[in-house]
């Protein structure tokens, strides 16, 4: 899997893909939906697998002497690592955040969603969703993304415009803590968004492998 | 010694159906796929290479079954194409120092051979290389993996007159060293040029498969040229 990987990154991969990643510096910014950031990292993704169609990289990877479903399993591993490095930007400013800034007062009066562990654990969610419905809609075809791409823009800001919302039901404002406050709640949310992550992308990555078996290219 | 087997292959489209396309392929010839444009030479090549699925029929490479194997076949077979280009604004340096780690029969010492032999500048990218170009580094990647068949999906198409004979005289050169060639084309000269074996695909169906000189001796007429008896026996007169 190194191999493919190290394929993806250096053939088959935008480097818009690369780009996008400190954008997850976007936690940083005050009044402003921080997880947007996650739905620009996929736009990323997304770029880049514009770009690996247009160099017939599916076909050529499916010639090389690896299974069918290494090339659907490579691909994953590349959104994966990409997800990983953006998450790691987006939890350094959460840091920052619930740290050294935590008592600042442009964040102390934001009115949308802080940057915390919640937070965090919701752009998760929103990585989950690109990976079962973008990549696992882009696998069943191995051409077109077009479809895959706006099933997951609708639902993944449903689900940013729901995260975002949810701190001002009563009973939940818990989620929008600041610094290290209700920190066994925050650690819950982000672990149930790694565990979400995790099912989806496990989920769209088996189901990927077994459409594209069928496809013919 | 049949190096490639193709038994009752069939794949069904809407406005297509290739039916029951059975052919050998043998170590150390040149086989020649020919067929008009639509004919079912492309659906059977993918067929063979496991990118189209079958709906019937069997594919085995050195007596092994294709679908139980396709790790280990694929690394003793190269494909080629004229028509695609793979990473076009990747440098033809970085293709081949991805692509050469997943062969572990990768020889660096005929990689050198051929990339001289070729004249490809590793530093030029797919998108620079002319058609006859592009052929020649997709051959230069099946070559460096010490592939012991190639598979060619019209390699000579778009091609000059004199880069196409300077690619069959390629072929035949790797037919001297062992190679065994298969490459399809709608170009009968081509076939006449260096072809062995002569595989025609007629409508999605296999109309003949025999050697040359067998094929000529059965379907042409005395004085006839190889070209006439195609176009003959593709208006349906399969009689000399």
């Amino acid at each position: 899997m190194r191999d493919i990987l190290r394929k993806e990154i250096r053939l088959s991969a935008s480097p818009l893909a690369f780009a996008f990643i400190p954008f997850g510096l976007m936690f940083l910014i005050p009044g402003y939906p921080i997880l947007c950031s996650a739905f620009f990292v996929t736009l990323g993704l997304f770029q880049s697998f514009q770009y690996a169609r247009e160099a017939n990289d599916v076909t050529f990877s499916a010639l090389l002497p690896i299974a069918k479903s290494d090339v659907v399993k490579g691909r994953y591993l590349f959104v994966c690592f990409i997800e990983a490095c953006a998450f790691a930007v987006m939890g350094a400013a959460s840091v920052i955040r619930m740290t050294v800034l935590a008592d600042a007062p442009v964040y102390r009066a934001n009115a949308l969603m802080n940057a915390n562990l919640f937070a965090l654990g919701a752009a998760l969610v929103i990585f989950g969703l690109f990976n079962l419905i973008f990549v696992g809609g882009f696998f069943r075809t191995a051409r077109k993304i077009g479809r895959p791409f706006i099933a997951y823009i609708v639902i993944a800001f449903l689900t940013l415009s729901a995260a975002e919302a949810m701190h001002h039901i009563r009973g939940l404002e818990n989620l929008n803590a600041f610094g290290t406050e209700h920190f066994g709640l925050q650690l819950i949310m982000l672990c149930a968004g790694l565990a979400v992550f995790s099912l989806l992308t496990l989920i769209s990555c088996w189901k990927a492998c077994y459409d594209f078996e069928r496809v013919d290219l | 010694m049949s190096i490639a087997e193709v038994r009752h292959l069939g794949k069904k489209y809407p406005s297509f159906e290739l039916q029951d396309v059975s052919f050998d392929i043998k170590a150390g010839r040149i086989t020649g796929f020919i067929g008009r444009n639509g004919a079912g030479k492309t659906t059977t090549i993918k067929s063979m290479l496991n990118l189209v699925h079958p709906d019937s029929g069997e594919i085995r490479y050195f007596g092994e079954p294709l679908s139980a194997n396709e790790k280990q076949i694929k690394k003793r077979i190269g494909y080629s194409t004229g028509t695609v280009s793979w990473f076009p604004g990747k440098k033809i340096r970085d293709i081949v120092d991805t692509v050469h780690r997943f062969y572990d029969t990768w020889d660096s010492e005929a990689y050198r051979k051929y990339l001289d032999y070729f004249e490809l500048d590793e530093n030029k990218t797919p998108s620079q290389l002319s058609e006859g170009m592009k052929v020649k580094f997709n051959l230069l990647l099946a070559l460096s993996h010490k592939a012991e068949m190639l598979i060619l999906d019209e390699p000579t198409s778009g091609l000059d007159p004199f880069s196409r004979n300077e690619l069959l005289d390629v072929f035949t050169a790797l037919k001297d060293e062992g190679t065994a060639v298969f490459f399809s084309t709608h170009i009968i000269s081509d076939i006449e040029k260096c072809a062995d074996d002569i595989v025609y695909i007629s409508k999605g169906r296999i109309a003949a498969a025999l050697p040359r000189e067998e094929f000529i001796g059965r379907f042409s007429l005395a004085g006839e040229s190889l070209e006439e008896t195609m176009l003959r026996m593709e208006r349906g007169d399969h009689h000399a």
